[in-house]
């Protein structure tokens, strides 16, 4: 079974993220802020194949903070600098989706269109 | 004629001459004067006719100034003018400075053939001099062939002098009549300019001001434009002035035109439609102009513009006037000056102001975008997973259950953001509000904890002017952003401030504080650093409620230490209008006693009625109308509607609040109350409540 790392502290986007996940087949391990998120991952390190990050959300201080998605996902990869990651946001932004894929991300997905979710995780981990 | 009659009349004429240069040389007004002494001369010798004539300026004519009776009207209407040195003997008096007699009778008999004056025999025309110089003629007539002798001149010449000294003395009057009007002139322009700092009301102001004070034809202001190429027509008088403006007037600076090379040379310039440099005033707009003035106005050394200005009349500008033109010039050009530095400061605070609300707009709207993405994607979600599950079969019961729960949850989220932005649009009805009943229902309506507030009102503070319902949710906002910082005590106290008037309401926490990028962004719908649960319009809401009544909002925070929040609002001291209660003889209030309840109880005791306070749910005292508190610590209002309706008193009950919402009033009512209604606050309120 494949399990994704899903990090958002949107309570209800998180769950709801989940249900779509494991109805799609996948193991989910969910937290809500960067700190849990990476302590998570290192628990679980060897089951997750992919990992899905909120930009904005509480960072590792615990304050809310813009790009802290991109701190845990620097972390991640330092962790496992092969793991796809795909970032999750709720602006459309060009510079944002650049800076992502500058330090690693393999996608940046623009939430409201949720619906392509599961068929990008399943292309990303058919690479 | 016998030597004794020959003296009397020539002693009676040298009386004559005498009372009338006595009664001349006292009237001082040109034009009187004038008009007077062809009446004094005619009255006081007896004589057909009497006219003065004055030199034009190129001393080439004597023309008519006034003229005695119905003829001399006429003939000055028409400028009766006669040639120096011409056949006339007006003309040749002036000429050769010396009095002159035609007589129609014996050997030198001339012809009078002037159609104006018919019966003339005789006529004697004397010099007016002043000084070295001749300025005029005067002339007298008679009907007799022979009225005039060689002597008599003298004795008229004595008379002639004295007129022509009056004459002087009279225009000396006038110019320094019309000096101290030009200065006043001056004087008004600079004082009423200086004032306005607004060039679109300073210029016309000006324009206007100067052809009133001075009689002109016409004034305008012409600006220099930013390329320093062009004077541009700012205000012009009159309907002319109005289309030049509307046409975009414009001269260009250089020698082409007057204003040009005023602005140019940075000094004055006249135009005159006389005399040699005869111009040519070729402007449709005005064209009775016959004389011209350019005035530089000249700031710092620096041309900002001109003004010229324009009169029908030739030759129409004295040095008085250019003197005072230029004083009236430096004026305007200061006033113009002051203008155009508030214009600088408007228009740099317009950019401050542009790029602040430009900033506020984007972090609001970025703000907003991540709000609402993240309100509505739960929904979305859920909704299209559900969709595959009922479309594959798949419907799990309790999976169904909790997707169910999250839309509720999202749409809550979204009504809430909905309540705050309704709030702002609702009417206000600002009224006299007791701050500590405010207070204690926005505490009770948000839920929070009543151990942590400690309440100081000074009694002069006691009454805000406010829409009760939107104070309370101001209130409420705040008080709650303290709670979720953290606060463990939250400190709050009103009191008058040295403004007449105005109240302050401080709201000190103890929670967490911000950081001055945050107080920044404080004010922004929709930031918020408290996570996802919250939409970030509660301080901006704040800010809207305090300012529709009149006040502001002001913050300090400090990261680790707190918030400090203060509210300036209008205050207003408790009224003691008389309570009139109508049929009302016995109230029930069921309510804590609290601030509210004992200003309801003062607010009665001048009245029969007899009020009677519980929270007691087992027992209810008769009486002809219940009020409830809609938040009451001890009891929830549920349960003491549910008793209300089980004793059969709900037609008799109105629930009092200080906060009106229509949904609350739909549950209330649904819940067989008989109204519901805001908490009166003043004995003008209670009557209305009574009745």
């Amino acid at each position: 079974m494949t399990t994704v790392l899903l990090v958002d502290d949107e309570k209800l986007i998180q769950r709801s993220l989940e249900k779509t996940l494991l109805r799609a087949g996948f193991d989910v391990l969910t937290a809500a802020d960067c700190k849990s998120g990476s302590e998570l991952f290192t628990q679980n390190i060897g089951e997750v194949s992919i990992a899905v990050l909120d930009l904005n959300m509480p960072g590792f201080d615990g304050t809310p903070k813009t790009g802290a998605g991109l701190d845990l996902l620097d972390d991640l990869k330092k962790q496992k600098a092969d793991l796809p990651v795909v970032i999750l946001t709720a602006y459309d932004e060009v510079t944002k989706a650049k800076d992502s894929v500058s330090r690693g991300a393999n996608a940046f997905f623009v939430k409201g269109r949720e619906q392509g979710l599961v068929e990008l995780i399943q292309k990303i981990l058919s690479e | 004629m016998t030597n004794d009659t020959h003296s009397e009349r020539h002693a009676k004429l040298l009386k004559a001459a005498a009372r009338a240069a006595k009664n001349i040389t006292t009237i001082l007004d040109p034009y009187e004067l004038l008009q007077r002494t062809v009446d004094i001369i005619c009255d006081e010798f007896g004589f057909y006719y009497a006219g003065v004539f004055f030199l034009d300026d190129a001393k080439q004519y004597a023309v008519l100034k006034a003229g005695r009776g119905e003829a001399g009207r006429r003939m000055v209407n028409v400028e009766h003018k006669l040639a120096v040195g011409g056949n006339s003997m007006i003309g040749a008096s002036i000429a050769n400075r010396q009095g002159r007699i035609a007589l129609d009778v014996g050997t030198e008999a001339v012809f009078f053939e002037n159609p104006d004056l018919p019966n003339t025999r005789s006529e004697m025309a004397l010099p007016l001099i002043v000084g070295d110089d001749v300025i005029g003629a005067l002339t007298v007539q008679s009907t007799e062939e022979a009225a005039f002798h060689d002597e008599d001149i003298a004795a008229l010449q004595t008379m002639a002098d004295q007129l022509a000294i009056a004459i002087q003395n009279s225009n000396l009057h006038r110019q320094a009549e019309r000096r101290s009007r030009l200065l006043k002139a001056a004087n008004r322009v600079g004082k009423e300019v200086t004032s306005i700092l607004d060039l679109e009301e300073l210029l016309p102001h000006t324009v206007n001001i100067i052809c009133e004070a001075y009689g002109l034809y016409y004034a305008g202001v012409f600006l220099v434009d930013a390329a320093g190429e062009y004077a541009v027509l700012r205000a012009g008088y009159g309907k002319a002035g109005k289309a030049m403006v509307a046409e975009g007037h414009k001269l260009k600076i250089g020698t082409e035109s007057m204003i040009g090379a005023c602005i140019a040379m940075g000094e004055a310039r006249i135009a005159l439609d006389v005399g040699e440099e005869r111009v040519h005033f070729k402007n449709p707009h005005l064209p009775h102009t016959r004389s011209e003035m350019a005035l530089p106005l000249i700031y710092a050394g620096k041309a900002l513009g001109a003004v010229t200005i324009q009169s029908s009349e030739e030759h129409a500008f004295s040095e008085d006037d250019i003197t005072t033109l230029l004083t009236m010039a430096e004026h305007l050009a200061v006033a113009i000056n002051n203008a155009n530095l508030i214009n600088e400061l408007k228009e740099a605070h317009n950019e401050i102001l542009r790029n602040k609300v430009f900033e506020a707009l984007t972090t609001a709207s970025t703000e907003a975008i991540h709000w609402i993405g993240n309100k509505t994607l739960p929904i979305s979600l859920t909704v299209s997973r559900l969709q595959e599950e009922i479309a594959e079969g798949q419907v799990d019961l309790d999976s169904l259950k909790e997707d169910l729960e999250m839309i509720s949850e999202s749409a809550a989220q979204i009504i809430q953001v909905k309540e705050q932005l309704i709030g702002a649009v609702r009417e206000m009805k600002p009224r006299p509000v007791l701050f500590a009943d405010a207070l204690q229902t926005a505490i009770r309506q948000r839920d929070l904890a009543e151990n942590i507030f400690k309440v100081q009102i000074d009694p002069a503070a006691a009454y805000v002017i406010a829409d009760s319902t939107q104070l309370v949710r101001a209130l409420g906002n705040i008080l709650q952003n303290a709670v979720e910082a953290g606060a463990k005590s939250i400190k709050i106290s009103t009191h008058p401030t040295e403004e007449r008037g105005i109240l302050e309401v401080v709201i000190e926490d103890d929670g967490s504080g911000m950081s001055e990028d945050v107080m920044q962004k404080a004010w922004s719908p929709f930031f918020t650093t408290r996570g996802v649960a919250h939409h970030g319009l509660g301080l901006p809401a704040a800010m809207h409620v305090v300012s529709q009544s009149q006040g502001h909002i002001t913050l300090v925070s400090e990261e680790g230490k707190g918030t400090t929040v203060a509210m300036f609002m209008p205050r207003v001291h408790a009224n003691d209008e008389p309570v009139e209660a109508g049929n009302v003889k016995n109230i029930l209030l069921i309510d804590d006693n609290d601030d509210w309840a004992n200003l309801f109880a003062e607010l009665l005791k001048g009245t029969k009625v007899k009020l009677t306070q519980s929270t007691d749910l087992g027992k209810f005292p008769a009486a002809d109308l219940i009020l409830v508190d809609e938040h009451i610590a001890s009891v929830a209002l549920m349960d003491v509607l549910a008793a209300i309706s089980k004793a059969g008193l709900a037609s008799k009950t109105v629930i009092l609040t200080s906060a009106i919402n229509p949904e609350r009033v739909t549950q209330f009512l649904r819940h067989g109350a008989k109204d519901v209604t805001v908490k009166p606050y003043s004995g003008g309120e209670v009557s209305e409540l009574l009745k």
